[in-house]
């Protein structure tokens, strides 16, 4: 045994095994981690493996906020320990979370960045040069002045991030900050942290499941040094430098669902390193396409026709006489659904998607123009706005169900996996079984159009293949489906059709190999491909749906294979309590 | 109070005054408003204070006549009700209907109250903005950091309520029976729905709100202060300017006669 370290790290955790209540099972086994000053890592695993739970020991969130049983020993810039209350702790630590709405909370931009300096009692006459610092170092100086009422999800975290980093905290706890944000979102606040590292050198603990359009273009090379990967069970599997980790353990990761770089992702399907720039990988990728995907063209009675449609969010009645009648979001949106279709809208932040949606459903009454055809049923975007009852089962037989209630709620049960969650609290779920089950209540009313806004955000990579796959057999199965989504990957895979919105009317609307490799329409749009994407549109334009829903159906195997052993041994004792 | 999601209050000079200044003012006229019982005195008050809020207010008077409108209702209602209710000499009968002299005096010295509190509030509401009252709060009456933060972000997540309370309407709606053409449904379970949902959905994001507070320091001791709130000349000559002539009106009110306390309650 060593005696303590004459050089306290930045964080140690020594053995941390944490349980919450009413669990048998810990959330973290032995957790063993010691990050010196500067060092920057990145934690991988599956949902529910205890990534957050690792940032939440360290914050001291657990167990201070949040009861758990810890045991272990936990230090902080080595004289907090678990006993350090979270305020104290503050005094070393950075935290951006996840949610970009509540991640600022005070009502403008520089009173949300002097609150952490004033608490630190800093001197309030440097207090205006070091805003002044953060912001230009987060790409964010013209946001100063703002309310913080006014600002998009990527410009709310650039501000979070800036809140964190202002008092120069030893540490930088990185939350999956970008899996609510748009592909601008993620490159914005992506930038805004490699500036910020490079200025304030803290050390940092990422968590965060994107990590394919983290990595961006520059595959793992553009991750953290180092990777720590915890298994299913919380226990740390693999620690080391990111490239070796992430090459050792790329199979396993894909098969747990967890979004890999390119090349990682590659790497576990083929074992060949270099993503695209290696022959085997070509090799494989055009294997895919050995059996060539023939369109069908939409047959049938349209199920929803949408004519000169012009859309806006403000309903409001009482507005004053004299004022101006406000402009719509969009104008000319003619859209014709037939059955088996999957309509893919895009479009930049603001463009008026989600209002088009609600418009279709027959929430919103159009501005101009006229929608036609049975009343479709809808998704929104964060599923637990739809919730209304207290558990899963309640939740499905809520509504007017067609034929008798109890056979349709038994039979989506099944459909959807939610089985096992019957007697859950809805809004207990984890991400993806809120998502399954968003679905699951409002297919249970056999609308014939499905309408889902983002279905896939903050999903996994497993969960979001199984949300395609549901939409896939609405339209299999003679409905027809139209959904919002900034995944291009996801859209790219799964739609029949394409369209773009942009500056307030339809910019492109055909297929996916059509309108993708439009780069006039694609930068107007201020869409981005993912690599892998982009590659297929040059390479093999004709298959690019056939390579990309091969590529899903390997994560389907991956995972299948490896679940049938863990459902018969641990998993088991679980069942019910698994979040 | 104006929100930041609406226009801020136009800049007036009673808007550039300091806001725990004003709203000290306005209780301090408003209790000793309350120690008044004769209806000439606070009348005046009433007359002078419209006169003041007119002046140093910039709003369109349909403002300020609409905003009167829900203390003119009480007022009203206490005139009539004391009026009728109160025993003393008979001024006026027709059947049960009695009105009285006590009555018409003290219920018009409540409503005259009624309406000068009124218009020291909207004058203060419509000059002040939501955010600088709490920050002034925290400054200059030593209201804690907690509770001044926490008001302000809570004030943060009702800014956003309103957008939520629609969305969470809507995606309730959609599940109701489509036969039902037109918009949301509206009965009391629906709308109960609709509450429980953005009340978990509150309470959560609140959590994650207090949750970013506390790592941001919320709470460290000792803190510093950027940009502290002064009170400056211009809010000492206001309080002066208010309580002289206050002061002066209940001198000359108590020199011609006419000046009532709570005495003229029980007489």
């Amino acid at each position: 045994m060593t005696t303590r370290a004459e050089q306290a790290g930045a964080v140690e955790l020594t053995g941390v095994s944490v349980t919450f209540p009413r669990r048998a099972a810990p959330v973290l086994r032995d957790v063993s981690l010691r990050l010196a000053p500067g060092e920057q890592v990145v934690v991988l695993g599956a949902s529910g493996s205890g990534k957050s739970t690792v940032l939440h020991t360290i914050t001291g969130v657990i167990p201070h906020t949040v009861h758990a049983e810890v045991t272990g020993q936990v230090t902080v810039a080595g004289t907090m320990t678990q006993e350090t209350p979270v305020v104290e702790r503050s005094r070393y630590l950075g935290v951006v979370a996840q949610d970009p709405s509540s991640a600022v909370c005070l009502p403008d931009v520089e009173q949300e960045l002097a609150l952490p300096l004033e608490n630190h009692a800093v001197d309030p006459a440097t207090i205006d040069a070091k805003i002044t610092g953060v912001l230009e170092v987060v790409g964010a100086a013209h946001l100063r002045t703002r309310a913080t009422a006014a600002l998009s999800g990527g410009e709310s975290q650039r501000v979070a991030l800036a809140a964190a980093l202002v008092t120069e905290p030893e540490v930088l706890l990185l939350d999956e900050p970008t899996s609510m944000l748009d592909p601008d979102g993620v490159a914005a606040v992506r930038g805004a942290l490699t500036q910020a590292v490079a200025r304030y050198r803290p050390a940092v603990v990422l968590v965060e499941h994107r990590l394919d359009e983290w990595a961006g273009a520059d595959g793992t090379a553009a991750l953290p040094s180092r990777a720590v990967v915890l298994d299913e069970s919380g226990a740390v599997l693999a620690d080391g430098p990111t490239g070796v980790v992430l090459r050792d353990h790329a199979r396993r990761l894909h098969a747990a669902g967890c979004w890999l770089p390119l090349d990682a992702e590659l790497r576990a399907l083929t074992g060949a390193d270099g993503g695209l720039t290696n022959p085997a990988n070509v090799a494989y990728l055009q294997s895919l396409t050995d059996t060539e995907w023939v369109a069908d063209e939409p047959q049938g009675e349209p199920l929803l026709v949408a004519r000169g449609l012009a859309v806006t969010r403000d309903q409001s009645p009482r507005r004053r006489r004299g004022d101006p009648e406000p402009a719509p979001l969009l104008t000319g949106v003619d859209l014709t659904v037939r059955p088996g279709e999957i309509v893919a809208i895009l479009g930049a932040n603001g463009v008026g998607k989600s209002t088009l949606l609600l418009t279709l459903a027959g929430l919103l009454p159009p501005w101009a123009g006229t929608v036609d055809g049975p009343r479709p049923g809808l998704v929104f975007q964060n599923a637990e706005h739809q919730f209304v009852a207290t558990t899963v089962r309640a939740e499905i037989a809520h509504g007017p169900l067609p034929g008798r209630a109890e056979e349709v709620v038994t039979r989506q049960l099944e459909r959807h996996r939610l089985a096992h969650l019957a007697d859950q609290n809805p809004f207990r779920l984890s991400g993806g079984e809120k998502r399954r089950l968003s679905l699951a209540a409002m297919l249970a009313h056999d609308r014939p159009v499905l309408l889902a806004d983002e279905p896939t955000l903050g999903l996994d990579r497993r969960d979001a293949v199984a949300t395609a796959e549901t939409l896939r057999n609405v339209a299999d199965s003679g409905g027809a489906v139209v959904l919002v989504s900034h995944d291009v990957r996801t859209v790219a895979a799964l739609a029949d059709r394409v369209v773009v919105l942009g500056d307030g009317y339809v910019l492109a609307d055909g297929t996916p190999a059509e309108v993708l490799r439009d780069h006039a329409v694609l930068d107007r749009a201020r869409l981005r491909l993912p690599a892998l994407v982009s590659w297929l549109l040059t390479r093999q334009p004709q298959s690019l749906r056939t390579v990309l829903r091969r590529l899903d159906d390997a994560v389907r195997t991956a995972s299948s294979d490896r679940n049938v052993p863990t459902t018969a041994g641990s998993g088991a004792q679980e069942q019910g309590v698994l979040r | 109070m104006s929100t930041r999601t609406g226009a801020p209050p136009t800049d007036s000079p009673l808007a550039r005054r300091n806001p725990t200044v004003k709203l000290g003012l306005l209780i301090a006229v408003s209790l000793a408003a309350v120690l008044i019982l004769d209806p000439v005195t606070p009348s005046v008050l009433y007359v002078l204070a419209l006169v003041a809020v007119t002046a140093t207010v910039r709003v369109p008077a349909r403002d300020l006549v609409l905003a009167h409108v829900p203390f003119v209702l009480f007022a009203t209602g206490v005139l009539v009700v004391n009026a009728l209710a109160r025993p003393g000499t008979v001024l006026w009968q027709a059947g049960p209907l009695r009105v009285t002299v006590e009555g018409l005096e003290i219920g018009g010295a409540l409503a005259a109250r009624t309406l000068l509190i009124g218009v020291l509030a909207i004058g203060f509401l419509l000059s002040t903005d939501g955010v600088a009252l709490m920050t002034s709060l925290h400054h200059n009456a030593r209201l804690g950091p907690r509770i001044t933060y926490a008001i302000l972000a809570g004030y943060r997540m009702l800014q956003e309520m309103p957008r939520e309370w629609a969305t969470i309407r809507f995606a309730h709606a959609v599940r109701a029976d489509p036969r039902e053409s037109g918009s949301a449904p509206r009965g009391p379970r629906h709308l109960a729905g609709v509450i429980f949902t953005l009340l978990v959905v509150s309470v959560r994001k609140g959590e994650r709100m207090a949750q970013a507070l506390e790592s941001r320091g919320l709470g460290l001791e000792p803190r510093t202060t950027w940009r502290p709130v002064h009170v400056t000349r211009a809010d000492w000559l206001m309080v002066v300017g208010v309580v002289a002539a206050v002061a002066l009106v209940l001198l000359v009110s108590g020199m011609l006669g006419q000046l009532e306390g709570p005495g003229a309650l029980f007489r």
